[in-house]
């Protein structure tokens, strides 16, 4: 079985500071959803950094999608991320100066092999798009509104459809349902989840809120302070 | 790239009001630049075709560029004057064509009066097209008929600013009409026989008459008695002057036209070796050329402050573009998050400031071109400039793209800190 992350002995440190990150052996087969809990501050962000290729692996095996980060150079590490990715954060995740539609269409039109992939199982990128939509809550209604009239949690589910567009193989996602009230957090992260399933792609979400974990086939504890 | 340049032109219309004001500042800079360069070209071309058939102009020796100037473009007075038999020794050369008797000194409503000989009308040109009439004639020839003494013809802004028609009665003053010698010649009224179209030259500013009709409204003066204590003499004189005894005693100066332009030295040299006057010859070229010499610190320093502005706008987009980068970094974060490298992002930011520059600068050409349509006739009008709005010269074209090579370099500030910071943020934009 093909897998989505293959880390082993991950370390990371910024120059003369003791390491932010170590992380022995962590596995995920496509397909599956890890969860990464710990709190704020602790170096979660930069370990999403590091898979999604935007940050250079210092030392230590660091597979993603088949691909061994610590060995392409950084232009390949970003079309790894812009063909085979998708990124959700906590929240301004919107260009404010384009519409819903257009910032859930920005990845097909970056990348043609997206586009492509979108066309292959939708028929076009416009109804992948709509689907999705569709599926993540989201009222056709608000298609060419501008972003700044939808609500935080509609925000969200924008860039969820955005990061979902032309089949990726990983979501990564940086405390996406923090901005979000209780109950919409749980209902965003199963649809998110299920869509992201059904697409059979793996989703790696950091989160301080331990309640969310259980919605995840992999949970990885940060470790405290003192083990690191 | 059709998107980016669609992707780049919606974020910049986001931030439209900054953008707007540092794009009509540079098209203000362009602007100020590009009329400096096409008032010099167009002054120079009106200067030069403003003389186009006289091959040589003739007058006391002296400053080559205050003859050209006085007896041309009117500009100054003379100092001295020439003798009238050099007049009659140039015209009696083989090689002499025509040649045209420059009388000045009078002024008519403060424009100044050419004492002359019909033959001008014929021969001079101006940006190579003959005078032609808008109405009457030329004056006639005073050894004729005496009537002609009282003859005038106008240049074309000189009929239309004071509304003069056909017939008109007009008084000629002495000297520019300020100083306390300065007398109307009001014994000696003229009739408005001609005038003349418009043609761009200062002889639109003219007014004509003979030269006999110059000398009899001086008959008497020069003898050192005030015209005020003659006038009563002159009064019942000038009613029985003869024609014949109006030849002057000096000129202004004299156009002259070859038969054989190549032979413009040698007549040049020979004029000059005239026994009774020491008279020099001008080529107006020539004298033209030393003019420019004079006026290029003045020019050269215009163009030059045009340039800086023009530069300074570039970097005020620079400035404006870079105090906005600190407020995109998120943008920057999720073209980032979405795989585009950051030297995509240095381009994609390079696009927009090239994109202002550049509309500011086409922007800058359209309001200069209206500018000058919109200004030509009172170029025409007041300095004689004609001008000719149109694509921009050679010159225009290089200093634009001069412009364009400072905005570049300008484009590369912002764009430069855009991949900066996207590499030093990554994902994680400070909050701002």
């Amino acid at each position: 079985m093909p897998l989505a992350l293959h880390l082993s002995e991950l370390t990371h440190a910024w120059p003369g500071q003791a390491p932010l990150i170590h992380i022995p052996q962590l596995t995920l087969p496509q397909g599956q959803h890890l969860f990464i809990q710990g709190p704020s501050g602790c170096g979660k962000s930069t370990l999403l950094s590091l898979l999604a290729g935007v940050q250079q692996v210092q030392q230590g095996g660091c597979q993603v999608l088949g691909q061994n980060l610590s060995e392409l150079p950084p232009i390949q590490r970003d079309r790894l991320r812009g063909e085979h990715m998708g990124v959700i954060f906590q929240q301004f995740n919107l260009l404010p100066f384009l519409d819903v539609a257009a910032n859930a269409l920005l990845p097909t039109r970056l990348f043609a092999s997206r586009a492509a992939a979108a066309s292959q199982v939708w028929g076009s990128p416009q109804a992948q798009a709509q689907a999705l939509a569709e599926r993540l809550g989201l009222p056709l209604s608000l298609w060419h509104q501008p972003v700044h009239q939808l609500s935080v949690g509609q925000q969200q589910r924008v860039a969820a459809v955005r990061a979902l567009m032309g089949q990726p193989q990983l979501l990564i996602a940086d405390e996406p349902t923090s901005a979000l009230d209780d109950a919409n957090q749980l209902e965003f992260l199963d649809l998110l989840l299920n869509t992201a399933e059904q697409q059979s792609a793996s989703v790696v979400m950091v989160s301080h809120n331990a309640r969310l974990a259980d919605r995840f086939h992999q949970v990885y504890v940060w470790p405290t302070q003192e083990a690191a | 790239m059709k998107f980016w340049l669609s992707l780049a032109w919606q974020s910049a219309w986001s931030r439209r009001q900054a953008l707007a004001l540092v794009t009509v500042s540079v098209a203000v800079s362009v602007l100020i630049l590009l009329s400096v360069q096409q008032l010099r070209e167009d002054a120079r071309r009106s200067f030069s075709n403003a003389l186009s058939g006289v091959d040589l102009i003739v007058g006391p020796r002296g400053s080559a560029t205050e003859l050209m100037l006085y007896s041309v473009f009117q500009i100054g007075r003379p100092s001295r004057n020439m003798g009238y038999n050099g007049f009659q020794e140039i015209q009696t050369m083989p090689q002499v064509r025509w040649a045209v008797p420059i009388q000045l000194g009078d002024t008519y409503q403060g424009h100044p009066v050419l004492g002359t000989t019909a033959t001008l009308f014929t021969e001079f040109k101006s940006q190579g097209q003959g005078l032609t009439w808008a109405q009457g004639r030329a004056f006639g020839d005073p050894q004729q008929q005496a009537a002609a003494l009282k003859e005038v013809v106008l240049g074309a802004e000189v009929a239309r600013r004071f509304g003069h028609q056909l017939g008109d009665q007009l008084v000629m003053t002495h000297g520019s009409g300020g100083g306390p010698e300065d007398t109307d010649h009001e014994d000696q009224p003229l009739k408005v026989v001609g005038i003349l179209q418009a043609t761009g030259a200062p002889i639109d500013r003219s007014v004509l008459v003979n030269l006999e009709t110059f000398e009899a409204m001086h008959q008497g003066w020069g003898l050192g008695i005030s015209p005020k204590a003659l006038q009563a003499a002159q009064a019942s004189q000038a009613a029985t002057l003869d024609p014949k005894d109006l030849q002057p005693v000096s000129l202004s100066a004299v156009w002259v036209g070859l038969h054989n332009r190549t032979e413009v030295f040698s007549v040049r040299r020979k004029i000059e070796s005239f026994n009774q006057d020491p008279l020099m010859a001008v080529l107006p070229g020539v004298a033209l050329d030393e003019l420019w010499q004079v006026v290029k610190v003045v020019e050269n320093s215009l163009v030059l402050v045009g340039g800086l502005v023009a530069a300074s706008a570039m970097l005020s987009v620079a400035a404006v573009l870079l105090v906005a980068m600190a407020g995109r970094r998120k943008e920057l974060a999720i073209m980032r998050a979405m795989g585009v490298a950051p030297r995509a992002l240095l381009g994609y930011v390079l696009l927009e400031s090239m994109l202002v520059c550049l509309l500011g600068i086409a922007l800058g050409e359209f309001f200069s071109l209206g500018l000058m349509w919109g200004a030509q006739d009172l170029l025409r009008v007041q300095f004689g400039v004609l001008v000719q709005p149109g694509w921009p010269s050679q010159q225009a074209w290089l200093s634009l793209a001069a412009l364009s090579a400072v905005a570049m370099l300008a484009s590369v500030l912002p764009a430069w800190q855009a991949y900066r910071l996207s590499l030093m943020d990554g994902l994680h934009p400070p909050a701002v």
